[in-house]
């Protein structure tokens, strides 16, 4: 393995009960890459990104992440320590679909508490770096707000600052925007593809196709379980070579479709 | 052991005791509940405040202390209470309190939205409350009306102290007469979580069948 | 208003029952919360035996009446070699059974934190007890601490139970003095006033607190 790879999942698998989530995926991810993680709902994208971090344990296969190496938890490896755990949260940043700024602490607390529990990181100089981080965001004004006073929009861009608080070398994103109102989604977009340019290392799930498109390097899609195509974005998401991938490009483009011809006629009616 | 058989029969002539408290002055307490409610929701200004500070002071006073003013407090006026009835008055009266409670957050917690399309088809007020919101609170108010009843068993513990012969009374006069007080009151304690343990499971399946109009 | 006379009269004996009241509660307090603390962590353990153990003696607990468990621990407990005080048995038995209440009051609020809350702060790294303690437990307190205050108020009322076994708290100073000048409406009316200052500024804490929470957190 070259020094270049940030990620390297091999053979995954997962199950919960009789049930697959999801198997036998393997992905490498090399620094500064993007990756678009697109697919049906329920094929286990979620759960995928959460293995990374070790947020969920997995069955089989191994991933190393930043040149800690995790095992399945019926390959018998050892598992993770504390130490290797935090190690690896440290590094690798997270953002949610819902959120889950801590309800409590206001937005500033938010972001320095990472920073101060586990990296010891001195109050001032947390602080200072979580206002750098909002005055980026352009949301300096909401320092000192509690999360449930911002718009959703607002509370994903806290997000985003709370996991860059810790100086991650990776970021997982997992559908960040779809929670948020339509006129929301740009303002979270456009700070998720700044970090792009920046160099950083990205796997997001998403559902934004046009977004993946401009943004990503490589996107994979799930489907069924399992990695379907994966490749350069333009290539997966004009050309798709696999059946799977098709059928679901082509499900979404109607759908897209559909709410185009939709808003059309729905705007006639009020012009 | 052998006590224990001896004096089942007696601690069972108390239960009779206590749940006969318990049942008439749950039935009492829901029937006045129901009114103090109605009145303290949609009655006019000055009996709404009376039926808070009512509710207010019962919650606010220890149950033996109310006990203990109806048969003691009143002998300073001349009325002289037999312990049962006085018994009596104060279970209806201090189930009557957290009844008027139940009901009210349970007509309350039904949808402002139901009782508008009630109205909006042209139904009256009496009729939007009897077929379309006391059958929806009625089932939000379950659990805490079979709970009103275990609280209202627990209470009638209390009417010993005044002479009424329920279990606890059974118990002590025979924990006295053997100088065994460690049987007669495990049995008391038994006697009570067998009663409270067969409402909890009626209330579960109360609860479970409830849910299914929900 | 020879009732006052009788009040200004009884007033050293009743200030004697109110320390003994607030003494009791105190203590029964601190055992239950600690006590209660136990059993929510029990409760909510993955080990399956522990929360067995915890939910029986919940439920079995919580089945019998206060008072039947007062008499149990003064005088049953005596006759298998365990003599207690009656402020002592007051105190373990209020504390016992209101652990199981604040027991029950803490898991809820505990579960009732979102798992999403958990979830981002596993991802920044932070160890479980850190989590519990910074994440959790704060955003529990919000939610437990309406009910936990009305348990108070329940646990002050149910001190007066005393009277039964003879320890020298509110209630019994009233009891005893109502005996002796034969005017117990007047006595009970003036330990009633004492009870309802209680209750009164418990209710309005609440009240008060509650809308400040509000008001800070929109």
């Amino acid at each position: 393995m070259s020094n270049d790879v940030a990620v390297d999942v091999r053979g995954l698998s997962k199950h919960f009960g009789d049930r697959v989530i999801f198997k036998d995926v393997s992905l490498q991810v090399r620094k500064s890459e993007v990756v678009a993680i697109i697919g049906p709902s329920g094929v286990g994208k979620s759960t995928f990104i959460r293995c990374i971090n070790y947020l969920h344990p997995f069955d089989e296969g191994s991933i190393t992440v930043l040149g800690h190496e995790l095992h399945g938890t019926a390959s018998g490896g050892p598992p993770p320590t504390r130490a290797q755990l935090r190690e690896i949260r440290t590094h690798v940043g997270m953002v949610f679909q819902t959120f889950n700024l801590f309800q409590h602490l206001s937005v500033l607390e938010n972001i320095v508490l990472g920073p101060m529990d586990v990296k010891k990181v001195p109050r001032a100089q947390a602080v200072e770096r979580a206002m750098g981080l909002l005055e980026m965001m352009g949301l300096t004004a909401r320092a000192n707000m509690y999360p449930r006073r911002l718009s959703g929009g607002e509370q994903q861009r806290v997000a985003i600052c709370r996991a860059l608080a810790m100086d991650p070398q990776i970021m997982l994103f997992d559908e960040p925007t779809s929670m948020l109102d339509p006129e929301l989604v740009g303002d979270v977009l456009e700070a998720i593809q700044r970090l792009a340019q920046e160099g950083m290392t990205m796997i997001l799930v998403t559902h934004e196709m046009m977004f993946a498109k401009e943004v990503a390097d490589t996107v994979v899609v799930m489907a069924d379980n399992t990695i379907a195509e994966m490749g350069p974005a333009r290539q997966i998401l004009e050309a798709p070579r696999t059946l799977r991938a098709q059928n679901f490009l082509a499900r979404v483009l109607r759908r897209n479709a559909d709410e185009e011809a939709r808003l059309t006629a729905m705007g006639g009616d009020e012009g | 052991m052998h006590l224990a058989w001896l004096y089942a029969g007696v601690i069972l002539q108390g239960a009779v005791v206590t749940l006969e408290l318990t049942v008439v002055s749950t039935v009492l307490s829901f029937i006045l509940g129901i009114f103090g409610a109605l009145g303290r929701i949609y009655g006019p200004p000055w009996l709404r405040t009376a039926i808070l500070a009512y509710v207010e002071l019962i919650r606010g006073l220890p149950p033996i202390l109310q006990l203990f003013i109806i048969f003691f407090g009143l002998t300073q006026f001349g009325i002289d209470l037999p312990p049962f009835t006085a018994a009596m008055i104060w279970l209806v009266i201090y189930g009557t309190g957290y009844a008027i409670e139940v009901f009210r957050a349970g007509i309350q917690a039904v949808a402002d939205g139901q009782r508008e399309a009630a109205t909006a088809v042209g139904m009256g007020f009496l009729s939007t409350l009897r077929k379309v919101v006391m059958p929806q609170a009625f089932v939000l108010m379950l659990p805490p009306l079979t709970n009103f009843v275990i609280i209202q068993l627990k209470n009638t513990t209390l009417v010993y102290f005044i002479g009424v012969a329920d279990i606890m009374y059974q118990a002590q006069l025979g924990a006295d007469a053997t100088e065994q007080p460690g049987t007669l009151y495990a049995l008391a304690a038994v006697a009570y979580l067998i009663m409270n343990g067969t409402l909890s499971r009626i209330a579960a399946h109360l609860e479970r069948k409830a849910a299914a109009y929900r | 208003m020879s009732f006052l006379h009788l009040w200004a009269q009884n007033l050293p004996a009743f200030w004697q029952g109110v320390e003994m009241t607030l003494e009791l509660t105190a203590l029964a307090l601190l055992l239950a919360v600690a006590f209660g603390f136990v059993l929510a962590l029990m409760r909510l353990s993955r080990l399956r035996l522990l929360s067995l153990v915890a939910t029986i003696y919940i439920e079995v607990v919580r089945a019998i009446p206060v008072l039947v468990l007062l008499f149990v621990a003064y005088y049953s407990l005596g006759q298998i070699g365990i003599q207690m005080s009656g402020f002592t048995a007051a105190v373990i038995t209020l504390g016992v059974y209101y652990a199981t209440l604040y027991g029950e009051i803490f898991r809820g609020g505990i579960e009732g934190v979102q798992y999403g809350q958990r979830e981002a702060a596993e991802a920044l790294g932070m160890g479980s007890q850190a989590i519990m303690r910074r994440i959790v437990l704060p955003q529990a307190f919000l939610a437990i601490l309406p009910p936990a205050t009305n348990e108070l108020a329940d646990l002050i009322k149910d001190t007066s139970l005393v009277v039964t076994i003879g320890v020298a708290d509110l209630m019994f100073q009233a009891y005893q003095a109502s005996a002796a000048n034969f005017h117990p409406m007047d006595m009970f009316l003036l330990a009633g006033i004492m009870y309802f200052v209680f209750y009164l500024v418990l209710s309005q804490f609440l009240t008060r607190w509650e809308t400040n929470v509000q008001r800070r957190r929109g």
